[in-house]
């Protein structure tokens, strides 16, 4: 391929890509922001998964483990 | 859809490295492919000289001195002609450096001679007053190691394709042959020096660091 | 769920890199106070014959200090915060634990082999990537060795949602793995021809291209171990040594994006061709600095983490050590690009204010959020107190005053020497000879020896108070839910 289609293909690649991403980001921090308020989650909350973070402290949202490691878990 | 990622560890991580790759394919990838060619002239090292380039890598000397001189006329009435990328075709690695602790070496070969590398070498003060770079005296009882040299530049020739053996340029041959060839090029160069040391080892066929550095040094223009 | 009360966290992994964490940090930064020496007093070079001369030694301070201090630490705090915010205990899983135990020894014998080949001088020269062909398997053994930990403990874990600091663990994983293979495309030259000695290998790219890769590799890679996991261990550390939650959360989350952009896409805009419509470039560069824009969140956030409660910052030096740290990092990161504007590259490039620069952040940010993250770690660790509150308040202001020593020398002798390099005469000579600009900065680089002799110092004092915290201090009896317990 010549050096010139080459750059040209770089640039539009790096410009829309740009743009690609900066959309994404964007929608994220649309979708940061507004999520509480349509009823879908704090997130706010999550920051708690530092401060109570002892083995014996309810998870902010739980995983049930699978049967068979429940049976290997509460055989120890 | 973004809260589902936040809870899906393995599509995740797809995300971060499709983000991470994309952007080094876009960065890095065609000027890869505009791999500058050879600048008319260039030639690959010689045996001799590639065994220089590794005693100047083991003992780091790129760690202050660099091999690049940018297009400033600070700089190129300081070191000469502004670098070329094709200058560095046969460079693997490259030896640009990152700091200029002492001044840049791409064309010291122009300006300093068999005779100054072997002084300053010794005693780098006795040369240039005021100079902070250590002595090098082990390279004058090291010997170079021409085997692992030749072993580079056969390997460079059969896989990429490195020009050696071909019309005017660096004749490499069969391990033997190289050997001659080696000692030939030594020959001229510790003829130029006076260590007693250096001459006596060479008298029995050996070849010191210090011949080896200098060959590369004078190399390089 | 009741089976969980009778198993508590294990930190025996955590413990054994902390070690190695403080081990490293000392022989590291020994090393690198003694080639700042050199460079003010040259007969140093001397102590060890070719073995102690400032080539030699330069990369192995480099090397031992990002690959033995910083790395030992990242997985220090992997191994702590790992367990804790995914509310899983390694002794849950049997094959984690020796997932673990081997990730350490086979690191630990990769550092050795690291060392001895350094000091004879077996080298690619590469910054940073200085390893040949036989360690550069085993650092990628152990690199996937770790990977296989992280997403096996992600895969017991209780909580459904990933921390954030998780998040940039994984960051690290991948964007490290990446950039180390590609820059390390080498062929062995004895397996190809059967000569010469077998560890050799030749760069698969050349000259221009390979410094492409190279420092491609240099600044990301490195910014990815001096950042990145950085910033995992602040936004858990500080809030939970404080008991304030992150400030904001969300905020954390969309910086994170913010940051990987800014590694992998900032200073792209150069590669706008000219080619291509007005209207392409235009929008390229006005969205590239769109996306750079929330990675400064994440220090902005911690200090407002701290809002209100300002109080913290005299009362503990834990607090101290990380809120400067956070200053640091916003410091350097702002000096970064300022250096990357290209007239001032032009002057600063190649000389001391590069090595200025890269001290701010790895000696302000990078060390000390090490050191205030593994003292949070140990009263939880060994169920003992701080050894001494003292000894860390004068630890704290001996280290501050090493790094302001450090970065103020460094710029005047960086921006000293990019003057005299270009200055002329009347009639447009170059007015100095080299070694003209290389005398005129022994007093600079005998004060950055001193700044950092200063950090060294402080350094053992902390390897001191904690090896006493191990071993002789007060046993407490219940973990501490924020505030770490220290004696006076």
């Amino acid at each position: 391929m010549e050096m010139e289609t080459i750059r040209e293909l770089q640039a539009y690649g790096y410009a829309f890509a740009s743009v690609f991403f900066a959309l994404i980001l964007y929608g994220y921090v649309y979708h940061l922001y507004t999520s509480k308020k349509k009823g879908g989650t704090d997130y706010e909350k999550y920051s708690n998964m530092a401060l109570n973070d002892g083995l014996d402290d309810t998870p902010i949202e739980k995983i049930e483990p699978l049967q068979e490691e429940k049976q290997m878990r509460s055989n120890k | 859809m973004f809260h589902w990622l936040e809870k899906n560890p393995f599509f995740f991580a797809v995300g971060i490295f499709v983000v991470i790759a994309y952007a080094g394919v876009i960065t890095i990838l065609p000027d890869f492919m505009n791999s500058a060619r050879p600048v008319v002239g260039t030639k690959p090292y010689t045996v001799l000289q590639l065994a220089g380039r590794h005693v100047y890598i083991k003992d780091s000397c790129n760690a202050c001195h660099s091999q690049l001189i940018r297009p400033f006329k600070s700089e190129t009435d300081r070191y000469g002609m502004y670098s070329l990328s094709g200058e560095y075709a046969y460079d693997r690695p490259f030896l640009w450096g990152s700091k200029r602790t002492g001044p840049d070496l791409m064309r010291v070969g122009n300006y300093r001679t068999t005779d100054w590398h072997e002084h300053h070498m010794l005693d780098p003060a006795s040369v240039v007053p005021g100079s902070i770079m250590p002595h090098y005296k082990h390279m004058f009882s090291n010997e170079a190691d021409i085997e692992t040299a030749y072993a580079e530049a056969l390997t460079v020739k059969k896989v990429f394709n490195t020009p050696y053996d071909e019309a005017g340029m660096p004749k490499l041959g069969t391990f033997d042959e190289s050997k001659k060839i080696v000692l030939a090029e030594a020959k001229a160069i510790v003829d130029d020096m006076k260590s007693p040391e250096v001459k006596e080892a060479f008298a029995k066929g050996k070849i010191k660091e210090i011949v080896a550095i200098i060959a590369y040094l004078n190399s390089l223009k | 769920m009741q089976s969980s009360n009778m198993i508590n966290y294990d930190y025996s992994v955590a413990k054994l890199f902390t070690i190695a964490t403080i081990v490293f940090g000392i022989v590291g930064m020994t090393i690198g106070v003694l080639i700042a020496f050199q460079m003010a007093y040259p007969e140093l070079n001397n102590l060890a014959g070719e073995y102690g001369t400032f080539g030699r030694l330069r990369p192995l301070h480099t090397d031992t200090v990002i690959f033995g201090f910083i790395l030992s630490g990242v997985w220090a705090t992997w191994y702590y915060i790992g367990q804790r915010v995914l509310k899983v205990s390694m002794a849950e899983s049997p094959f984690l634990m020796i997932l673990g135990k081997l990730h350490f020894w086979l690191y630990i014998l990769g550092v050795v082999a690291v060392v001895v080949t350094l000091f004879m001088g077996i080298t690619t020269s590469k910054e940073y990537a200085e390893f040949e062909w036989p360690i550069d398997i085993a650092i990628v053994i152990v690199w996937v060795i770790w990977g296989m930990s992280i997403f096996g403990l992600i895969g017991i874990r209780r909580e459904k949602t990933l921390y954030i600091s998780v998040w940039y663990y994984i960051a690290t994983f991948l964007g490290v793995a990446m950039l180390y293979l590609f820059n390390n495309m080498e062929v062995p030259t004895y397996l190809v021809t059967g000569l010469g000695d077998w560890w050799h290998s030749v760069s698969m790219y050349a000259g221009t291209n390979d410094a492409m890769v190279q420092w491609w590799y240099g600044h990301n890679a490195v910014a990815f171990v001096f950042t990145v996991p950085i910033i995992a261990m602040i936004y858990y550390f500080l809030p939970k040594e404080s008991g304030q939650p992150i400030f904001s959360y969300k905020l954390s989350l969309l910086s994170f994006w913010g940051l990987m952009f800014v590694y992998l896409w900032a200073g792209g805009h150069h590669l706008l061709y000219s080619t291509v419509p007005d209207w392409v470039q235009t929008m390229g560069s006005i969205f590239s600095v769109v996306l750079i824009l929330p990675s400064w969140g994440s220090a902005i956030n911690m200090l407002l983490t701290m809002k209100g409660e300002w109080q913290q910052l005299k009362e503990n030096p834990l607090i101290k050590f990380m809120v400067l740290a956070s200053t640091f990092y916003m410091f350097s990161t702002l000096e970064g690009p300022i250096q990357a504007i290209k007239s001032v590259n032009a002057l600063a490039h190649f000389t001391d204010w590069i090595p200025g620069h890269v001290h701010d952040g790895t000696l302000g940010w990078v060390g000390f959020m090490i050191i205030a993250a593994l003292l949070h770690m140990a009263p939880r660790m060994y169920k003992r107190e701080i050894y001494s509150k003292k000894l860390l308040e004068l630890q704290f202001w001996l280290q501050t005053t090493g790094i302001v020593l450090y970065f103020s020398s460094m710029w005047i002798a960086g921006i000293t020497q990019g003057m005299m390099w270009r200055a002329t005469d009347q009639y447009g000579n170059l007015a100095y000879s080299f070694i003209d600009t290389v005398t005129v900065l022994h007093p600079y680089y005998t004060i950055r020896g001193v700044g950092g002799l200063f950090y060294l110092v402080g350094f053992f004092m902390f390897a001191y108070n904690f090896y006493k915290t191990m071993t002789a201090s007060k046993v407490i009896g219940e973990e501490p839910q924020s505030t770490s317990p220290m004696a006076a």
